[in-house]
C-alpha cells in the first residue's frame, strides 16, 4: 500500500483541538496515530498536546482511542504498567503509545523513560521536541540548543542541547529513530517499524519547530522542518537493533545560517556562537557516518 | 488446610500479596521493606505465582507502573517505606484521586534527617490526607490478614480507593512469630476473582478519556464523591472483617479495638501499631493491682473512625495518646490531634499528648505503666484542672517523664 493510502486511514484525533496555526506537533500526532490505528492506548503528558485538548475537556474526549494524562514525570512507567496488564490479558497486539514533549521526556520524565528503556518494555514512545516548554510560555529545557532565546534564557541558553536519541540508542533498545514532519514517508516508515518491533522498546524523536515559541511565520512551518534536515542540524537516522543508518542523506548541506537565520529565537546569536553550532553539526554528522560504518552484527532482542 | 509457620512481618506481607493473586507487582527495594520485594520476585521466578513483576528504577515508577496496570484492569500490589513513600508522593496522591484500588504495604520508618532507618509512622501519617485508606497493624498475623481484607475493601464498588497496610519497621518487618497461613482455596473463595473495573478503564474496545482538563465544578463533584467513599469504607471495613472472621475464624474488630475499656475505666491509652502489645501488657498489670485502665487500639486512621473513638472514650476521665511520630507546628503527635478532633466538645475527659519511641526506640511495658499512672492522676484531678492545650509528655525508658 502506498504512503498516501496508509495516510487515508481514519484520523484518531478530534477535529476540534486548539493547536496554534501551523503547529508541527499536531501534524505529527495525527500522522502517527493514523498509522498506529484504533487498537492502541495513547498517553499525553502535560505539554502542548495536553494543553490543546487531545486528552479532552470536561466530559469530552480529544481522541478516538483510550487517552489519558500521565504525570509530567511518569509517562513511560505508566505505559510499562499498561503493557504488563495487557500482556497478561492476552492483548499483545494493542499498542501502548506515548506522545510526549521534550520536557516530559528529556527533563522531568527522563528517569522513567530511561528505566522503561533499560527494562526494554514494549512501548512505542514518541518524543515531540520543540526545544523547550512551549506550552507554558517558552521556558528552557535540556533540549533547547545553545544560544537560543527562551523566556528563562533571555540572553540565550548557555549550554548545548542534550542528544536524547543517541542516549536512547545507548540503552541498546531494539529501535530508535529521528523523524521530521517535512519527511512524512520517512516518518510513516519509522512508525511502522516501531509498531512491528516485538522485541521491546521503540523510541522516535521528532523535531517539531514551534511557530509561536521559535518565531517564524506559520506558512513556513514545513520549510523550517526541511531546513533543519537539509542543514544537517537535525539528521534523520535510525538505529535498528544496534545498526545506525542515515535514512535521509544530505550530500550537500545548506549553510546552517539559513536555518538559524529564519528563527527569531536565534536573533541574538553571535557569529562566534554560529561557528560553534556549525562545528557541532559537523561533528554530529561525522559521528553518525562513523557509527553507520561500524554497522556490526544485527543484534536480535 | 491452613498452615502454621514462623515468619517475619515482611514474609507475611509477601505471602498475603501472593495469596491475593495480583496481576502486576511493582516495588523498589528499601530498608526495612526489601525482603517483601525479594520474596515476591522469588515466587514469580520459581513459578509459584502467576503474575507480572516490574523491576522499576524508583518508587516513583513503582506507583506509576501500578497506576497504568490498574487503569488497564489489573489487580496490583506494592510495598515501600519512608523516603520511598516520599519519592512516590506525586503518583501516590493521584492513585486515590483516580480511584484505583491499589494495595500497598508500608514498613513504617522514620523520615530523615538525621539519617535513620528505624521505626516510626512519620512516613505514612505525613501523607494521611492524600486520599488513601490507611490501616496500622499490631503483629504479623494481622499483617497477613489485613492485607487480604485490604484487596476486598479497596475493590468494593462502594469504596474503590487505594489502601495502605502499615506495620512498624524492624519491630514487625524483621521480627519472627507464629502466623497462620490460610489455604489458597479459602482465600480464592474470600476474594473476588480478579479486579474488574467499570468506573475507569483503558480499553480500546470502549475508548475512554482519563483525566481531561476539568473545571472546578466537576472537580468538586469528584472530591465530594471521594470523601463519601472514605466514609462508606467505614461500614465496608466492618462487613469485610465480619466475613473474614466467618471464613478464617479471626476477627480484627474493624477500625478500632477497645481493650479492657469498661464503664469504670479511669484512664485509657490510645495506641497505633506494634506498641499496642506492650500497652496491653501494662493494662493487664495495672488491672491486677486494682487500677481501672484500658487501651484503645486505632487500627484505621483513614477513614478516621471518629464516631467510634468518640463513643468509646466518652466519659473516660483521662485519655493519653501515645504517638511514635510528631506533628510539627502542633507540638504534639499526629494521632493526638486526630483523637482530639474526634473528642471535640466532649466534657469531662482530660486529654494528654504523649510521644515515645521515635527513631525506633523501644516503647516498653513500664513506659505504658508510667503513662497510665500519670493519666490516673490527671483524671482524679478533674478535667477542669486540665489545661486546654496540655503539654506533650515525652515517655522515656528511664522512667522519667518529661516535657520539653
Amino acid at each position: 500500500m502506498s504512503i498516501l493510502n496508509r495516510l487515508s486511514a481514519p484520523d484518531m484525533i478530534s477535529p476540534g483541538i486548539s493547536a496554534c496555526v501551523g503547529c508541527n506537533v499536531e501534524l505529527t500526532l495525527r500522522t502517527v496515530m493514523r498509522i498506529v490505528g484504533p487498537n492502541s492506548v495513547l498517553a499525553i503528558p502535560p505539554g502542548c498536546m495536553g494543553g490543546v485538548g487531545v486528552v479532552g475537556w470536561d466530559k469530552l474526549s480529544g481522541a478516538r482511542v483510550p487517552v489519558f494524562f500521565p504525570l509530567l514525570t511518569n509517562t513511560a512507567s505508566m505505559l510499562s504498567g499498561i503493557r504488563l496488564a495487557y500482556d497478561r490479558q492476552g492483548k499483545v497486539n494493542t499498542h501502548v503509545v506515548a506522545f510526549a514533549g521534550d520536557g516530559a521526556s528529556v527533563d522531568a520524565g527522563f528517569q522513567a523513560l530511561s528505566g522503561a528503556a533499560e527494562r526494554n518494555d514494549r512501548i512505542l514512545y514518541v518524543c515531540y521536541d520543540n526545544e523547550g516548554y512551549m506550552n507554558t510560555g517558552y521556558q528552557r529545557s535540556a533540549a533547547t540548543p545553545k544560544g537560543a532565546w527562551t523566556s528563562t534564557t533571555p540572553h540565550g541558553k548557555l549550554q548545548i542541547k542534550k542528544d536524547t536519541p543517541r542516549i536512547m540508542a545507548d540503552h541498546r533498545i531494539p529501535y530508535v529513530a529521528t523523524c521530521s514532519p517535512a519527511y512524512i514517508p520517512d516518518l510513516v516508515t519509522k512508525v511502522e517499524k516501531a509498531m512491528a518491533n516485538r522485541d521491546g522498546f521503540s523510541y522516535l524523536h521528532v523535531l517539531t519547530p514551534c511557530v509561536s515559541g521559535w518565531g517564524f511565520p506559520p506558512e513556513e512551518s514545513i520549510e523550517v522542518c526541511r531546513s533543519s534536515v537539509q542543514t544537517r542540524y537535525f539528521p534523520l537516522y535510525e538505529v535498528d537493533h544496534g545498526r545506525y543508518r542515515i535514512t535521509v542523506d544530505v550530500p550537500k548541506p545548506r549553510p546552517l545560517s539559513e536555518y538559524v537565520g529564519r528563527l527569531k529565537k536565534f536573533s541574538r546569536t553571535t557569529e562566534a556562537e554560529l561557528a560553534e553550532m556549525e562545528l557541532l553539526v559537523k561533528q554530529q554528522w561525522q559521528e553518525l557516518r562513523a557509527l553507520e560504518r561500524v554497522g556490526g552484527e544485527h543484534i536480535d532482542g | 488446610m491452613s498452615q502454621v509457620e514462623v515468619m517475619n512481618g515482611n514474609r507475611a506481607a509477601g505471602i498475603a500479596a501472593c495469596l491475593a493473586r495480583p496481576d502486576v507487582i511493582a516495588a523498589y527495594p528499601i530498608t526495612p521493606q526489601s525482603s517483601v520485594v525479594e520474596f515476591i520476585s522469588r515466587m514469580i521466578a520459581e513459578d509459584k505465582l502467576d503474575a507480572k513483576i516490574c523491576e522499576v528504577e524508583s518508587e516513583h515508577s513503582a506507583m506509576s507502573v501500578l497506576e497504568g496496570a490498574s487503569l488497564a484492569g489489573g489487580r496490583t500490589f506494592s510495598a515501600t517505606s519512608s523516603q520511598g513513600l516520599a519519592l512516590m508522593y506525586e503518583p501516590y496522591f493521584r492513585a486515590s484521586t483516580l480511584r484505583l484500588p491499589i494495595v500497598m504495604a508500608i514498613a513504617n520508618r522514620e523520615m530523615i534527617s538525621p539519617q535513620t532507618l528505624w521505626a516510626s509512622a512519620q512516613d505514612s501519617l505525613s501523607v494521611r490526607d492524600a486520599g488513601w485508606m490507611q490501616f496500622y497493624v499490631e503483629d504479623n498475623q494481622e499483617i497477613l490478614d489485613t492485607l487480604l481484607q485490604a484487596f476486598r475493601i479497596a475493590e468494593d464498588s462502594r469504596v474503590l480507593l487505594p489502601i495502605n497496610v502499615c506495620y512498624d519497621g524492624f519491630y514487625l518487618s524483621h521480627m519472627s512469630e507464629r502466623v497462620v497461613v490460610p489455604d489458597p482455596e479459602e482465600v480464592d473463595a474470600f476474594l473476588p476473582d480478579g479486579y474488574h473495573p467499570q468506573h475507569i478503564l483503558l480499553d480500546p474496545d470502549r475508548p475512554m478519556a482519563v483525566d481531561p482538563l476539568t473545571n472546578g465544578d466537576l472537580l468538586t463533584e469528584y472530591r465530594a464523591k471521594h470523601l463519601a467513599a472514605q466514609q462508606a469504607a467505614l461500614e465496608v471495613i466492618e462487613q469485610v472483617d465480619a466475613k473474614f472472621s466467618a471464613a478464617f475464624g479471626r476477627s480484627w474488630d474493624g477500625a478500632v479495638e477497645a481493650y479492657r475499656i469498661d464503664g469504670d475505666c479511669e484512664a485509657v491509652v490510645v495506641t497505633l501499631g506494634s506498641m499496642t502489645g506492650a500497652g496491653r501488657e501494662a493494662v493487664d498489670r495495672m488491672r491486677e493491682s486494682g487500677a481501672s485502665v484500658g487501651l484503645l487500639k486505632l487500627r484505621v486512621v483513614r477513614p478516621f473512625p471518629a464516631k467510634e473513638v468518640r463513643e468509646l472514650l466518652r466519659g473516660i476521665p483521662a485519655v493519653g495518646v501515645v504517638d511514635r511520630n510528631v506533628s510539627f507546628g502542633w507540638d504534639t503527635g499526629i494521632i493526638y490531634q486526630e483523637v482530639s478532633s474526634a473528642l471535640y466538645g466532649v466534657q469531662g475527659t482530660a486529654r494528654v499528648p504523649m510521644i515515645a519511641g521515635l527513631g525506633g526506640q523501644d516503647i516498653t511495658v513500664e513506659m505504658f505503666e508510667d503513662a497510665l499512672r500519670t493519666l490516673l492522676e490527671r483524671g482524679r484531678a478533674g478535667s477542669a484542672c486540665s489545661p486546654e492545650f496540655p503539654e506533650t509528655i515525652w515517655l522515656s525508658q528511664d522512667g522519667e517523664e518529661e516535657t520539653r
